[in-house]
């Protein structure tokens, strides 16, 4: 009798997106993505050179690896200094790019049909676990234009439009304002929970734009909701958020409030541009998980080790999604605690961390730093 | 309680105020004033001999070079090159021609020091004492970083006229948060001297608050420094010193220093090229004991660079296998390339040093030259510090602190000149 075929890299990912998301180990993901790991990178190194050059240099030898924490981490700026394309034009569908709200070049990330493809499944793959397969009246807390079709997307097109597959009907709950700022329509707003009074809506939007244009306004028109079903989901950075002293708790509470819903209704997600698809979404115990075709490393400063349970670490993300860029190990620019592994009292597997903050400049650098002063140097 | 005060005995609250401290040193003025310049040197060349064999200070970064800074002979030197060899000035008056002159201390000193390197407050500490004037001291971080130990070493010093505990009357190290407006101005207006150091952000705001008409200010901004390694050079056997002294410099204060290479440029020769002189830094950099410790934007920083350096055809990089310890960057740009520091050289070759000089400002405080004849060296320091470089120097004792530093003779511009003509 002939032995079974292995299944190849391309089936062992499609295998991982199509089923559950959390009920791997830390073992047996382990397992499971390094060889995958191995085979992208190689893949992807041979057709984008720069990649390759960079993998030479620190991937060592690939077939030595024996876990994902071997791939070494590409550091998510590299997308903001190169087009790393492991495709030719003819084969890009899509150009993702950062928001780049800090006025910088922005991310440019270049996805083709079957890295599109992925990341459209396993978004549903993994917000199916959390929200349930019935699609529902989807109010995105942002304007049409973030999410507008074209050639390239920002990081929240792609979120708004990724939701968007659990949507029954959407209505966007903003417009650009004559200054080409973001401005609630309320009366649109009152009208879409009129019409589904009672039933679980779903609602989306980036953190800062959520607490500043909708929670915080409502607030002060005295407006809430009684939408007791409504979910909102929300991402992106929190560091105006901290800078304006708001807790995550205090924005679930407060959002809640607004909704007329419970805080366990009000998730945050993790996730990034150069990832999508790739997301982090809070469990009920208020920890975020990777999913079955993902990961994520807390690295030591320093050593770059793994940390243990309980320490804090640069978040590395790993995800075998991409095929048409070397994103499969990214090393970002957060800080997280690795809380622990396997034992999430929520019950999913695998290891479960918690964003803490951005990587920050120390204040104190003192008269040898010259930071961010090159072109002033001469 | 807002304000540490750091003390042989530790950091101990002192209030929220610092009128109690600034009246206590204007108390000191005359007392200082009083002691003889040759018992001040005679206690400081005791405290040198005390810190280098004191457990609780040997160990300190940089307590080598500051106990052979404080020695007597150092320290006379220093000040008859600051003072124009009118040392004896600083007790009363001297004759001059047919008039006197003396050099009197400006008061009291407020100092905002820079949290890189842990010995700085004593560089600027000393030279304001000699000078007979009081200082207030404020630190950058709130860790004593072994300045209690060595004010407890100081406080058990012993002179002729004064001891260490007296001297330590007239100074008083603190710390509080920088963005506490109260503080800084209440720091400011008492100061007769403003001196600062530190990063452009805070040298500016130190710069903005409020002062007394007749009170000075010396700046010790931020600089960026180089090296430069001439042809003559590497056809020489002189190359393996000079690599060494390079990651000595590089190693001390962990290369956050001003005075700490960051690009080091490399001439177009015959017989190494920039990679074999990069495998000779790498070498050289894997022999040095393990970084303690390093914050993850710095480890994030490095990581970046070294990526960087990988992707891009056009260069090249050589790092170490146990994390972000070291790394040597390669290229054949002749720029001056974004400090990263902690072990982190840029290597960039030229064809020849007189490319170098246009990247020169006074941005650029120290060159580490290793050019390899006199004429050529002599022709770029011209050069170089026509363009506003500080000093020129050989590697290996770039982070020396000396004087002049940043272009200033400190002893001569923490006195006041005044004259008597009977």
């Amino acid at each position: 009798m002939a032995a079974a075929e292995k299944p190849t890299i391309q089936q062992q990912v499609d295998d991982l997106i199509g089923g559950p998301q959390y009920a791997l180990t830390q073992a047996n993901k382990d397992a499971a993505l390094t060889p995958i790991l191995r085979e992208l990178c190689r893949d992807v190194a041979r057709r984008c050179p720069g990649y390759g050059r960079f993998l030479d240099k620190f991937g060592g030898d690939l077939d030595s690896w024996r876990s994902p924490a071997d791939a070494p981490p590409l550091p998510v700026s590299m997308f903001k200094r190169f087009l790393l394309a492991a495709v030719p034009p003819e084969k890009i569908v899509r150009e993702l790019h950062s928001s780049s709200t800090t006025g910088r070049d922005p991310s440019r990330i270049i996805i083709d049909k079957t890295t599109a493809f992925r990341q459209a499944r396993a978004l549903v793959a993994i917000l199916k676990e959390h929200l349930g397969t019935r699609r529902r009246p989807y109010l995105v807390l942002d304007c049409a234009d973030a999410a507008a079709a074209g050639d390239s997307l920002t990081a929240r097109g792609a979120a708004i439009r990724g939701v968007a597959n659990f949507a029954s009907e959407t209505v966007y709950a903003m417009d650009l304002d004559s200054t080409g700022d973001l401005a609630v329509a309320w009366d649109r707003v009152a009208d879409f929970f009129d019409r589904h009074r009672g039933e679980p809506v779903l609602s989306f939007g980036f953190t800062f734009i959520v607490w500043t244009r909708f929670v915080v306004e409502a607030e002060r028109r005295g407006l809430a909701f009684d939408s007791p079903e409504a979910v909102l989901l929300h991402s992106g950075g929190w560091k105006k958020l901290t800078e304006q002293a708001v807790s995550k708790d205090e924005f679930s509470r407060r959002a809640a409030a607004v909704f007329g819903t419970s805080a366990d209704n009000i998730s945050d997600f993790y996730g990034m541009v150069e990832q999508v698809g790739t997301v982090f979404v809070d469990c009920p115990a208020g920890n975020k998980h990777a999913p079955a075709f993902a990961d994520v490393i807390l690295r030591r400063p320093l050593s770059l080790a793994e940390a243990a349970p309980g320490e804090t670490g640069i978040i590395e993300v790993l995800s075998a999604l991409p095929t048409s860029y070397p994103g499969h190990a990214l090393l970002t620019e957060d800080m997280g605690v690795l809380l622990g592994v396997d034992d999430c009292p929520c019950g999913r597997k695998g290891k479960y961390f918690r964003f803490t903050s951005r990587v920050e400049q120390a204040a104190v650098r003192g008269c040898g730093d010259t930071f961010a002063q090159s072109r002033e140097l001469k | 309680m807002t304000v540490q005060r750091i003390t042989p005995d530790g950091i101990i609250p002192a209030g929220n105020d610092l009128a109690p401290i600034i009246d206590s040193l204007q108390r000191c003025r005359e007392r200082i004033a009083d002691v003889p310049i040759n018992r001040l040197l005679d206690l400081l060349d005791d405290f040198a001999r005390r810190l280098l064999r004191d457990s609780r200070t040997a160990g300190l970064e940089g307590a080598m070079f500051l106990g052979a800074w404080l020695r007597k002979a150092n320290l006379r030197q220093m000040l008859e090159l600051n003072l124009g060899g009118n040392t004896a000035a600083l007790d009363g008056f001297v004759p001059q021609g047919r008039n006197h002159i003396a050099a009197k201390p400006h008061g009291l000193v407020s100092m905002w020091m820079a949290g890189n390197v842990a010995t700085l407050p004593m560089f600027s500490l000393v030279p304001a004492l000699l000078a007979k004037n009081v200082c207030l001291v404020k630190l950058a971080l709130p860790e004593a970083n072994g300045m209690d130990r060595l004010l407890a070493v100081l406080a058990e010093s012993e002179s002729e006229d004064i001891t260490g505990r007296e001297l330590l009357d007239a100074m008083a190290v603190v710390w509080f948060d920088f963005r506490d407006k109260k503080l800084n101005d209440q720091m400011s207006l008492a100061a007769d001297a403003k001196l600062v150091w530190g990063g452009a952000e805070a040298v500016r705001a130190i710069s903005l608050l409020p002062r007394r008409e007749h009170c000075i200010e010396i700046v010790f901004g931020p600089k960026y420094s180089i090296g430069l390694i001439g042809k003559a050079t590497l056809e020489s056997d002189k190359l393996d010193a000079v690599v060494d002294g390079f990651v000595r410099d590089v190693a001390i204060f962990d290369q956050r220093a001003c005075s700490a290479p960051q690009t080091i440029f490399v001439e177009r020769n015959s017989r190494r090229s920039l990679e074999a002189v990069g495998r000779l830094f790498a070498e050289r950099l894997s022999r040095l004991p393990p970084k303690p410790e390093l914050d993850a934007y710095t480890t994030g920083r490095i990581l970046q660079v070294r990526a960087e350096w990988a992707i891009d055809e056009s260069k090249d990089v050589i790092a170490s296998a146990d994390g972000a310890n070291w790394t040597v960057l390669l290229d054949r740009e002749p720029t001056l390339k974004e400090a990263v520091q902690s072990r982190t050289i840029f290597l960039s070759e030229v064809d020849s040093w007189r490319e170098v000089v246009p990247l020169l400002s006074p941005k650029v405080q120290t060159v580490g030259l290793a050019l390899g004849g006199i004429d050529d060296s002599l022709a770029f320091a011209e050069s170089a510090t026509r363009a506003g470089v500080a000093r020129c120097v050989r590697p290996g004792i770039m982070n020396n602190y000396e004087s002049p530093w940043d272009g200033k003779l400190l002893v001569g511009e923490l006195v006041r000149w005044v004259v008597l003509k009977p």
